[in-house]
C-alpha cells in the first residue's frame, strides 16, 4: 500500500529520540506499594501475621512493577521493613500478653 | 498461548501447595511429639513425682477429673479450652518457656481443685499440630509469584521482540520508510526497543518526509505480575500498540478525523477534547463505498472523511469483507492538527497486538501508518472547507488564550495570598515590638515592589 515510486526516507530530517520528561506526580500510582505499607503497619501494630504476609506479597508486586528504581525503592523498602518486622516479632518475639490469659 | 502456560502455572502451584502441606503435617507431628518427649524428659529430671501427678499427662487429668465433678459435662468442656490456649501459647521459644512454667505451678495446683489444675498446666503438653496454612499459602504464593515474574517477563519480551523482528528488521515496513530506527543514534547495533517497566516497550523511528518522528508504544498485559494476571482473568485486557506520528507543521492541513468501533467512537467523541470541539460523528454516505458497519467515523467535515477514507483503504482493510480478516485489530485512528500537548499535529493509531507467533496478521494495519503519513502529508483542503475550519480554529485559539490568561491570573493571586500568609505567620512569631515595626516597614517596601510587577503582568 505504501509503495511509492520514490524513497520516502529522509536521513537529513532524522532526529534522535528524546525521552519526554515526566513529572513525578504524573507517574502512575503504585497501589501495590501503598497496600503493602498499610498491611505492613497493620501487621506490626496488631501482631497479625496474615497481614504481614500479605504485605510481603504486595511488596513483591510493587517490586515487580517498579519502573524507576531510585524513585520507588523508598516506599517499597519501607513496606518491606514493616512486613519483615511484623513477621519477626510474630514468630520470634515474646508471646502476646493479651492472648495468654 | 497464554492459557496453557497459565494452567500449568496453577498446576505447579497446586503441586507445591500439596508438597508443603505434606511437609507441614510431617513437621507438625514431629514437633508435637518432640514437645511431649521433651516435657517428659525434663519433668522426670526435675521431679519424678510430678510425672505421676494428675495434670501432667493427657489421659490422667481426664481420669481424675470426673471424680469430684459430674463426669459427662466436664470432659467435653476441658479439651477445647486446652487446645485454644495452647494454640495461642505456642511459639518458637516454647521449649525454653515450658519447663519453667511447668514446674512452678504444679505443686500448688496439686492440692487445689482438679478443675483449676487442668486449666493451668495442660497447655504445653497437649500441643496440637500448629496450623501453618497462612505460611504455606503465602509462601507458595510468593514462590509462584517469583516464578511467574520471570516467565511472564520473558513472554512479554518475546512478544515485543517478535513485533520488532516483523516490522522493524531489515526489509520491513519501517526499515523501508524511516531512515533512523530505534532510540540510538542510528548505529547498527543500536537497540530498537526501549523497555519501560515490564509491560511497556517503545519503538522510535524518524527521518521520513512529512513527519518528524514516530513513536510506537507497546502496552502489554502484566504477565509478570501474578496478581494482575489473576485480576485479568476476571477483567480481560489485551496487548495494545499505539503509534504516535508527529507531523511536520507545514505538512498537515486542518484535519480532525477519527475512526473506531461504534461504541468506542462515541466514548472518544465525548472524552477527547479536539474531537469534541471540532468533530461530529458522521453517518455513512449512501453514494459510495464506506467502511464496515461496525465502524464509526468522527470528522470535522464530510469532505475530510471522504478524502481520508480512500478506496484503497476500504478495499484493503476497512471494507466489509476485509475488515473481518485484516481489520479486527483496529482500536482507533485519530488524526488531529489540534492535539493537546507538545506536538500539535499528530496521527494516532491504536491496534490490538496479535500473539507473538501471528505477528504477520497485523501487517496491513501497520502498513496504514506510512500510508496515512503520506496521505495526510499531501492532503490539502478545498478553499471552502478551509475557511470554515479556519474560523473554528481561531475561535478555539482565542478561547485557549483566554483560559491561559485566567490560569495565569489565578496563579498570581494564589502567590499573593501565599506571600500574605507567610508574612502573617512571621509576624505572629516575632513578639518584640521593635522587630514587628521593622517587619511592617519591610512589608510596605515589598508591597511597593510587588505593585509594578503586577501591572506589568496585567499588561502582558
Amino acid at each position: 500500500m505504501s509503495s511509492h515510486a520514490n524513497d520516502p526516507r529522509q536521513p537529513s530530517a532524522a532526529r534522535p529520540y528524546v525521552a519526554p520528561q515526566i513529572a513525578p506526580q504524573d507517574l502512575p500510582i503504585d497501589y501495590a506499594g501503598f497496600i503493602a505499607v498499610i498491611f505492613g503497619v497493620a501487621g506490626v501494630m496488631f501482631r497479625y501475621k496474615l497481614s504481614s504476609w500479605l504485605a510481603l506479597i504486595f511488596c513483591a508486586q510493587s517490586v515487580a512493577n517498579m519502573r524507576n528504581v531510585e524513585n520507588d525503592l523508598k516506599q517499597v523498602m519501607m513496606a518491606m521493613m514493616f512486613s519483615l518486622m511484623g513477621l519477626i516479632t510474630n514468630y520470634f518475639g515474646p508471646p502476646r500478653p493479651g492472648k495468654q490469659s | 498461548m497464554a492459557n496453557p502456560s497459565l494452567s500449568s502455572l496453577f498446576l505447579a502451584l497446586l503441586c507445591i501447595h500439596a508438597l508443603f502441606l505434606a511437609f507441614a503435617h510431617a513437621d507438625s507431628h514431629f514437633e508435637g511429639f518432640e514437645a511431649e518427649d521433651d516435657d517428659d524428659i525434663e519433668d522426670t529430671s526435675i521431679d519424678p513425682a510430678s510425672l505421676r501427678s494428675p495434670p501432667l499427662s493427657d489421659p490422667t487429668p481426664l481420669a481424675t477429673d470426673p471424680t469430684p465433678q459430674p463426669p459427662a459435662s466436664d470432659i467435653p468442656k476441658s479439651p477445647p479450652a486446652t487446645t485454644t490456649t495452647t494454640f495461642d501459647f505456642w511459639d518458637d521459644e516454647e521449649f525454653e518457656g515450658v519447663p519453667v512454667e511447668h514446674s512452678t505451678p504444679e505443686p500448688p495446683s496439686d492440692p487445689k481443685s482438679p478443675d483449676n489444675a487442668t486449666a493451668t498446666p495442660t497447655p504445653p503438653i497437649a500441643n496440637p499440630p500448629r496450623s501453618f496454612t497462612v505460611e504455606i499459602l503465602c509462601g507458595s504464593f510468593l514462590i509462584m509469584f517469583a516464578i511467574n515474574y520471570f516467565t511472564g517477563k520473558r513472554e512479554n519480551e518475546n512478544i515485543a521482540l517478535s513485533w520488532a523482528a516483523q516490522f522493524a528488521a531489515k526489509d520491513s515496513i519501517f526499515e523501508k520508510n524511516f531512515s533512523l530506527l530505534g532510540i540510538g543514534d542510528g548505529g547498527d547495533d543500536a537497540p530498537l526497543l526501549l523497555k519501560e517497566g515490564q509491560t511497556t516497550f517503545k519503538f522510535y523511528a524518524s527521518g521520513r518526509r512529512y513527519c518528524q518522528g514516530l513513536l510506537a508504544t507497546l502496552e502489554l498485559k502484566s504477565r509478570h505480575d501474578l496478581i494482575a494476571r489473576i485480576y485479568n482473568m476476571i477483567v480481560p485486557c489485551r496487548d495494545e500498540i499505539s503509534f504516535e506520528v508527529y507531523m511536520n507543521d507545514d505538512a498537515m492541513d486542518h484535519v480532525v478525523f477519527a475512526m473506531a468501533k461504534k461504541k468506542a467512537a462515541k466514548a472518544m467523541h465525548k472524552d477527547v477534547r479536539d474531537l469534541q470541539r471540532f468533530g461530529s460523528i458522521l453517518s455513512p454516505p449512501t453514494a459510495r463505498k464506506w467502511v464496515a458497519d461496525d465502524l464509526a467515523v468522527i470528522s470535522e467535515s464530510k469532505e475530510v472523511a471522504a478524502d481520508l477514507i480512500t478506496d484503497a483503504v476500504i478495499d484493503q482493510v476497512f471494507g466489509d469483507k476485509a475488515f473481518e480478516k485484516f481489520g479486527k485489530g483496529l482500536i482507533s485512528l485519530h488524526f488531529s492538527d489540534q492535539h493537546p500537548g507538545v506536538h500539535k499535529k499528530v496521527l494516532l493509531f491504536k491496534f490490538v497486538l496479535p500473539a507473538a507467533k501471528n505477528m504477520a496478521d497485523m501487517t496491513r494495519l501497520v502498513a496504514l501508518v506510512p500510508y496515512y503519513i503520506d496521505l495526510v502529508g499531501r492532503y490539502k483542503l478545498s478553499s471552502q472547507a478551509r475557511s470554515k475550519t479556519e474560523g473554528a480554529r481561531q475561535k478555539a485559539a482565542l478561547e485557549a488564550q483566554k483560559e491561559l490568561r485566567n490560569a495565569q491570573q489565578e496563579a498570581m493571586q494564589r502567590r499573593k495570598a501565599e506571600r500574605k500568609k507567610m508574612m502573617e505567620e512571621a509576624e505572629a512569631k516575632l513578639s518584640a515590638e521593635a522587630i514587628r515595626k521593622k517587619e511592617t516597614k519591610e512589608r510596605t517596601r515589598q508591597m511597593k515592589k510587588a505593585m509594578p510587577r503586577m501591572k506589568m503582568a496585567r499588561g502582558a
